[in-house]
């Protein structure tokens, strides 16, 4: 079962991030750590093992998935933030729209000249 | 009445039946997805959220008593993000190439990503609890559910951010690209996945696979970025504790 031990080795990446998070108080959540480790295993091996991969694919491909269940909350506070709504819609809309034309616009800057050189 | 209550209560003792459910939804909001056309206004994630939220609804289950069950998928969150450190490593020599470009403005980018919503928010005279909330609504769940727990603010509501984010990015990108001429999938994908989260990810991977190799490149970016940046901006400006 590579998937199985590839599933293992993801376990043991995040459960040693919130080692190190209890040890160093930093403010990252655990599995950022276990990312981090887990890239810089890779390069110091120079690959990806099957393994790795096996576990690693699915759950990313899955990843809109398991947000799910917290996103469905959202439309179980709805009451709650009764009044709220209109300003963090207009906020998160309009912020987004901006935040990408600045992303596009810079990215272009950036990145044309080296491009046409 | 009370013989319906009873069957559900019944079915909701094993975490099965909202694991079933969150599956059936997902599936169907895919396959009506595909049945659509992939339209880009309409990612299949919020055909599917659309669909579980019916059905809870419906049959009169209680968010809670879903939400227990449904921590059997949402646990797996934290090994997702660790398996992210794949296609990072697998795009080191794209970043290696790129590293100047994308150095200089994944910092300001993302800073700004998160700046400009709070700013609105603020402005509109939103509550710290809501500033909170929304902070972290670029980056990808599982990282920014922690960010939002450490900055004190809700959960529920992150999650509907980072749906209504991800959601806006699509059609935003494609007018923005459009409207500045930007037609290399490198740059599509990055930002997709820098303001869009796993969402921007999914719809960057229908464009092509390098834009959506840059796509994840911009998430895990994003997400390492901010959850540093965030706690400790918050901590500055002393808000939350």
């Amino acid at each position: 079962m590579p998937a199985l031990s590839g599933f293992l080795w993801l376990i043991s990446y995040w459960l040693i991030g919130e080692v190190v998070i209890y040890f160093t108080a930093l403010p990252i959540s655990s599995g950022v750590i276990g990312m981090l480790l887990l890239c810089v295993t890779l390069a110091m091996r120079g690959r990806v093992s099957s393994s790795i991969a096996a576990a690693a694919q699915p759950l990313i491909a899955l990843l809109a998935m398991l947000i799910m269940p917290g996103v469905v909350g959202v439309f179980f506070i709805i009451g709650e933030l009764a009044g709220q709504w209109s300003a963090i819609l207009i906020a998160l809309l309009l912020g987004t729209l901006l935040s990408v034309v600045t992303t596009l616009w810079l990215l272009k800057r950036l990145i044309k000249p080296t491009h046409v050189r | 009445m009370s013989a319906d209550t009873s069957l559900l209560t019944l079915l909701t003792t094993t975490p099965l039946f909202a694991v079933g459910l969150t599956l059936t939804a997902y599936l169907i909001g895919n396959g009506v997805f595909q049945r659509l056309k992939r339209p880009s206004w309409l990612p299949a994630i919020l055909i599917a959220a659309l669909l579980l939220a019916g059905a809870l609804a419906l049959m009169g289950l209680p968010y809670a008593t879903y939400h227990q069950g449904a921590t059997w998928l949402t646990v797996l969150l934290g090994p997702a993000t660790v398996a992210l450190g794949m296609p990072l490593y697998q795009q080191l020599p794209r970043i290696v190439e790129l590293w100047r470009p994308l150095a200089i403005c994944l910092p300001i980018a993302a800073t700004l990503a998160a700046f400009y919503s709070l700013a609105i928010a603020w402005l509109l005279g939103s509550s710290d609890t809501i500033l909170a909330s929304l902070a972290a609504k670029s980056v990808t769940a599982p990282i920014a559910i922690g960010i939002t727990e450490q900055l004190g603010g809700t959960v529920a509501l992150l999650m509907g951010a980072l749906l209504i984010t991800g959601v806006a990015t699509i059609p935003c990108v494609s007018l923005t690209t459009r409207f500045l001429r930007i037609d290399d999938e490198r740059l599509i994908g990055f930002a997709l996945g820098l303001n869009g989260h796993a969402i921007g990810t999914v719809r960057a991977f229908e464009i092509s696979p390098t834009a959506g190799a840059f796509a994840s490149l911009g998430m895990s970016l994003t997400g390492i970025f901010t959850a540093m940046l965030l706690p400790l901006a918050w901590r500055l400006i002393g808000m939350g504790s």
